[in-house]
């Protein structure tokens, strides 16, 4: 195809990949009762949004596709197709696509459905928009749409108090961390006069470096917050009262990538920055190995995923402060993958089962066949087993890390290895092993099982794209790959890092320690006395380490102060005269002496 | 003495709106506050009249005070008109009763 | 007819957008009274029961229409680079940015109240006067956007003020609303003799009130620096009261959630607006003496914003809590003002322009449902206790259109993009980040932080709303007319379309700042 022809396509199927999925949601708002006109409307528009962010994805190159100017502060509409955005585009939409079909028997008979579904379809838009925004305003307000649709989901179920808390506290922490990325847009904006992403990433080099650090650490903490990583970690497991195909899509594979995507796309700016790959880095690590220790005694199904959700994106994090770029986004690759895969089926397993605490399943595996495959081969990936997803992708990460980062830290992340392989075992005996104490499960419906069989089939084969991926972030990433250079180009190069993995000691000492961490499962009865010894930390670890106190000490605080602000309020006439008058005489006293000074 | 006549007609006028200030302050009967609000009124009053003299434009500084009056004669007529049906719908004037509306 | 549009009989276009609204007001009064006695009279015949609402109602409506079309001459008259100017003897009006601003929000809100409150009151008695004192007060605020001395300012000013008084008690046979009037009452009373003291000083020192004259003068040094120093802290205080400052604020909760429901979306909406407009022409006047001023509108700005966002935080009326958020909005308004004045920034005052349009569509629009919602579920079946958080529960399967425009409303409040809060607010940060000193980005974290928290009380709303369960409010709920949607209709869909297209304020805006900067900066004139 001439280059004409494919900018052409590019300047239609962007804006279209973004914008489709809210003429759905528009749609099936409309649409109004639950029914199969609604269904079938939802479906259709998630299928082909999915179709076209795949298409997409040969169009994918360095220059911006699509731009509309709005005028002054309010910079341009622009999107830009490079690697970053149009694979996480595609995962967004792919596995959003998924999550709909799958949402199809988990939420028949329930309130709302055209509620759910608009938002699910305004979701998608919105991420995708986020991950192909080359305008920094632009991606603020996908930012904080795609935070809006998550409160609203995860409070989707109105009634219950939990989730209506779950989701007010999402959004406020989350936005904690988006006022970082507000003001750094801001600030960018006053330096340069633009809010175009790839001027910035041009410019940088001439922002005074006080400034530059600034926007650094606030984007830091905006992807902090986004990921769930430490100390913004709190809000994940509260977020698990959404509808489990919103955590799986949500919260799982898609919004909290927005993190890590944004350390990514903006790494070679910042990494001059002293300090600042070290603080990634060490971000990375803490969050990764204290969600790992929390899941491992967690015993709500869901909240053992959530924390394990933190402890993975903890890993792409490290690695993007070890300045492994690839890799990490690799390994989010795999990540959304499997993760979707494990979510949909604690969702299919909590759907039949009817609680989400793993001491009252059990004995699943005979009742739930597929759903139990499916899920074990998820669990498989997450520990990092070949020749799963998860395997190839994590043993990248750790090399990179051992490469280029501290030695401590690499430590640190092969025990949080260990940690996983424990507690993923835990919750597969837990869940479809241990002695039954369930009554009745039923199989998984026929919708949720066209769900889970693509995503299983994906965790099996994902790595097998590794080098075509390569491929495209060489192609279209020049900041990022400066010596791009003629490499092994498609399958090839899949085959070539595969062969380096597989001869590389790291891997085989992190095998060793996953094999180390389900002996440790399996001999538990061996360990208990460990589990006696270390109970307090078992209850500090619980409680969320205090951060869980904090919140609630902050929240308190503030509803404490509204409540002692309320006396201000007296209702009588004469006191409410009273402040006037002080404020006269304070303001005239004020205003006269600043004026009589000359001021 | 180097002091204007006008000015010392300011001061005194100043002290008339303070003494309206201080009543709202302090009263609790609605329609006396009506009375202090009005003595506050008439002092702003008679200051637009003063500042017309001192600045050498008397004229148009009575004609403003009479609109004023005008415009202030109003606002007493629905003041008292709200007096009237607090009394009837509430049974009292006390500031302190009519303060159900607060926090 | 050519472009601009020339409708210039007797008197400029401009002078007959305001004097349509105020001279037939006493017209739709006794017309509304005529109205009303002829439909006594039949009742007596036939007695059909149901109490119809006043057909004055649509000449009330048809008015402010018919309204739309001087103004939008007087726009492109504007915008074709003419000077709008009338003096008479000593009164002098102007039509600049300021007014075209004011005027667009009046009169678009207006029309909409004005439709709105149709059958809204068309259970009460004296429904004629309530139109007719809309028409006035929408008239007088229209006279205030034009004045062009302090003097005119000030009547403008009472006119509205006492206007609004008798909106505010409206329901005369209510102790709450009663109370509420008078404390209304009292506190704008004082205030407004505030302001007329520190007129007083400033003709005192100067000796004219014409605001281009005004500020020549002081400009060239006549008069005591320290007692124009005065009367400027004298203004901010007086126009304070009508702004909602906080310590002055205390009339407004108990005022915006007495006041009939359409009142209630006017007074939010523009007339607090009105107060500072109020006290930017007067400001502007003695801006040359201190650069003080900038500071004031940063420090009101942020306490305003805190101290709303606290207060609504643990309120349990809806209307209660939109008067408190009101608070926050007016501090936003004063930051972005702030910006302009002690930094330069146009951005801030383009920000704060836009942030009157938006408020006044999102807080009209939130207060038009909860009215909706008020109507429906109380005072149809004659209960005139206040709307409770509680009663929201389930209403949005019922009334699906009212609850979704409620939604809109709350979710652009809490500054949540793709809507026309999120835009404005964006508008006024970034003129704050750009005047790049510590104190701003300072004021602009915190804004944005207040921004954050105030999600914290409207987020329950909207959660309440979707409930599946209904309170028992809900379950009993009458119809709500089509009068009351349409307008919910249309100003969902404005502030919808802010978020997405911003640049299409740009029009209002960017005159309006250009005309707040003149005034401020030490080389403009007026």
């Amino acid at each position: 195809m001439s280059p004409a022809v494919i900018d052409m396509s590019v300047t239609w199927l962007l804006p279209l990949t973004v914008f489709l999925p809210w003429v759905g949601a528009a749609a099936v708002l409309v649409a109004g009762r639950a029914g199969r006109t609604l269904r079938a409307l939802a479906i259709t528009f998630a299928v082909a949004d999915a179709v076209l962010s795949i298409l997409l994805i040969p169009q994918a190159s360095s220059r911006t596709g699509f731009s509309l100017v709005l005028g002054g502060a309010f910079g341009e509409l622009s999107f830009l197709p490079d690697g970053f955005g149009v694979y996480l585009a595609a995962v967004a939409a792919v596995i959003g696509c998924l999550a709909v079909i799958f949402s199809v028997d988990y939420m028949r008979g329930e309130e709302g459905q055209s509620r759910y579904y608009s938002l699910v379809l305004f979701f998608i838009g919105a991420m995708s928009g986020l991950v192909l925004s080359a305008n920094l305003l632009m991606m603020v307000v996908f930012w904080e749409i795609t935070a809006l649709c998550s409160w609203a989901l995860i409070s989707f179920h109105n009634d219950d108090p939990k989730a209506v808390a779950g989701g007010i506290k999402a959004l406020i922490v989350t936005g904690l961390g988006g006022a970082g990325l507000l003001a750094g847009a801001l600030a960018i904006y006053a330096q340069i006069g633009s809010f175009d992403i790839p001027t910035f990433m041009e410019k940088a080099g001439g922002f005074p470096p006080q400034l530059l650090a600034w926007i650094g650490f606030a984007f830091l903490a905006a992807a902090a917050a986004k990921s769930a990583q430490f100390p913004f970690q709190t809000w994940l497991p509260d977020a698990m009262e959404a509808p489990t195909p919103i955590s799986a899509l949500i919260h799982a594979a898609t919004m909290v990538n927005a993190g890590v995507y944004l350390l990514a796309r903006f790494a070679p700016t910042f990494s001059p920055v002293p300090g600042w790959s070290l603080s990634v880095l060490l971000v990375g690590m803490v969050s990764a190995f204290l969600a790992a220790s929390m899941a491992t005694v967690a015993n709500d199904l869901k909240r053992v995923l959530a924390w394990s959700t933190v402890s993975q994106l903890g890993f792409m994090v490290y690695a993007i402060g070890a300045g492994a770029v690839f890799q990490s986004q690799f390994h989010l690759l795999s990540h959304s993958v499997f993760k979707a895969l494990l979510f949909l089926g604690a969702g299919a397993v909590i759907h039949s089962v009817g609680t989400r605490d793993m001491r009252e399943m059990g004995g699943l595996a005979r009742s739930m066949p597929l759903t139990c495959v499916a899920f074990l081969i998820g669990a498989l990936a997450l520990a990092g087993i070949p020749p799963l997803n998860g395997f190839w992708s994590k043993e990248m990460v750790l090399e990179s890390g051992l490469a280029s980062g501290p030695f401590w830290a690499y430590i640190v992340m092969l025990v949080t290895v260990g940690l996983t392989a424990l507690y993923t075992l835990r919750a597969v005996w837990m869940v479809f092993f241990a002695p039954p104490v369930a009554q009745h499960a039923h199989e998984a419906g026929p919708a949720m099982k066209t769900a889970l069989i693509p995503l299983a089939a994906g965790a099996l084969v994902s790595w097998l794209l590794a080098g075509p991926f390569h491929d495209l972030f060489l192609r279209t990433l020049p900041l990022h790959f400066p010596e791009a250079h003629a490499e092994a180009a498609g399958m090839a190069a899949t085959w070539t890092a595969a062969l380096e993995v597989l001869s590389a000691p790291a891997t085989w000492l992190a095998v060793g320690v996953v094999v180390v961490g389900a002996l440790v499962w399996a001999g538990r009865s061996g360990f208990a006395w460990i589990g006696t010894r270390l109970r307090g930390l078992r209850r500090v670890a619980e409680a969320g380490y205090g951060f869980e106190a904090i919140n609630h000490g902050i929240s308190k605080a503030v509803e404490g102060t509204g409540e002692g602000l309320r006396v201000t309020q007296s209702g009588l006439v004469n006191w409410n005269v009273g402040a006037m008058v002080i404020a006269v005489i304070v303001l005239l006293g004020i205003v006269l002496l600043v004026g009589g000074l000359g001021g | 003495m180097s002091v204007n006549i006008w000015t010392i007609v300011m001061v005194a006028v100043f002290g008339l709106v303070a003494i309206g200030l201080y009543g709202l302050l302090i009263i609790r009967n609605l329609i006396k506050v009506v009375v202090a609000l009005q003595i506050f009124a008439k002092g702003t009053i008679l200051v637009m009249v003063a500042a017309g003299a001192m600045s050498g434009k008397p004229a148009v500084g009575q004609s403003l005070a009479i609109t004023v009056l005008v415009a202030d004669t109003v606002v007493t007529v629905m003041a008292l008109a709200l007096a009237i049906q607090v009394r009837r719908w509430s049974g009292t004037l006390d500031t302190r009763e009519i303060s159900k509306l607060r926090r | 007819m050519g472009w601009p549009l020339e409708l210039d009989l007797l008197w400029p276009s401009w002078v007959w957008m305001i004097a349509l609204p105020i001279v037939t007001s006493p017209l739709v009064y006794l017309l509304g009274r005529v109205f009303q006695r002829v439909r006594d009279a039949s009742e007596k015949r036939r007695p059909r029961g149901a109490w119809k609402a006043n057909p004055i109602r649509w000449v009330s409506f048809g008015i402010m229409v018919l309204s739309v079309v001087p103004f939008v001459a007087a726009w492109s008259e504007l915008a074709a680079g003419r000077t709008l100017e009338l003096t008479v003897g000593i009164i002098s009006l102007k039509f600049d940015g300021i007014s075209l601003l004011l005027s667009a929000a009046v009169l678009v809100l207006g029309a909409l109240v004005s439709l709105f409150s149709g059958p809204y009151i068309g259970h009460e008695t004296g429904q004629e006067k309530y139109h007719a004192l809309l028409n006035a007060m929408i008239g007088a605020m229209l006279g205030m956007g034009c004045a062009a001395d302090l003097f005119n300012l000030w009547i403008w000013f009472e006119t509205i003020a006492v206007a609004s008084y008798m909106l505010v008690a409206y329901h005369s046979d209510q102790p709450a609303s009663l109370e509420a009037g008078v404390k209304y009452l009292v506190q704008n009373s004082a205030g407004s003799m505030l302001v007329l003291l520190a007129i007083g000083l400033v003709f005192s020192q100067t000796g004219t009130l014409n605001l281009a004259e005004l500020r020549a003068a002081i400009a060239a040094g006549t008069g005591s620096r320290l007692l124009l120093i005065a009367s400027g802290a004298l203004f901010f205080i007086g126009f304070g009261v009508k702004i909602a400052m906080v310590p002055m604020h205390t009339w407004l909760p108990d005022a915006h959630s007495q006041a009939p429901s359409g009142i209630s979306a006017m007074l939010s909406g523009v007339v607090i607006e009105t107060g500072v407009v109020a006290l930017l022409r007067a400001l502007g006047v003695i801006a040359e003496i201190t650069s003080m001023w900038g500071a004031l509108l940063l420090a009101f700005g942020a306490v305003n914003m805190i101290v709303g966002n606290l207060m609504a935080l643990r309120q349990t009326q809806v209307k209660r809590l939109l008067a408190f958020s009101s608070l926050t909005h007016v501090g936003y308004m004063l930051l972005g003002l702030g910006f302009a004045v002690s930094f330069g920034q146009p951005e801030g005052a383009q920000g704060s322009a836009f942030h009157l349009l938006t408020h006044a569509a999102m807080k009209g629009l939130a207060f038009l449902a909860a009215g909706s919602l008020l109507y429906a579920l109380r005072i149809s079946r004659g209960d005139h206790g206040p709307l409770e958080a509680a009663d929201l529960a389930g209403a949005g399967r019922r009334y699906p259109l009212i609850a979704l425009a409620f939604t809109i409303a709350l979710l652009s409040l809490a500054g949540l993009p793709p809507l026309g809060g999120f835009m404005s607010k964006w508008q006024i940060f970034a003129s704050g980040v750009r005047a790049g000193s510590p104190l701003a980005i300072a004021l602009v974290v915190f804004g944005v932080l207040n921004s954050l928290l105030s999600f914290a009380y409207y987020a329950p709303l909207v959660s309440l709303m979707y409930r599946t369960t209904p309170s028992a409010a809900v379950t009993a709920g009458a119809k709500v007319p089509a009068g009351m949607t349409v307008p919910l209709v249309l100003l969902a869909v404005v502030v919808v379309a802010f978020g997405v297209w911003p640049a299409l304020a740009s029009g209002l805006t960017v005159p309006a700042g250009q005309v707040v900067l003149a005034i401020f900066t030490r080389q403009g004139g007026m």
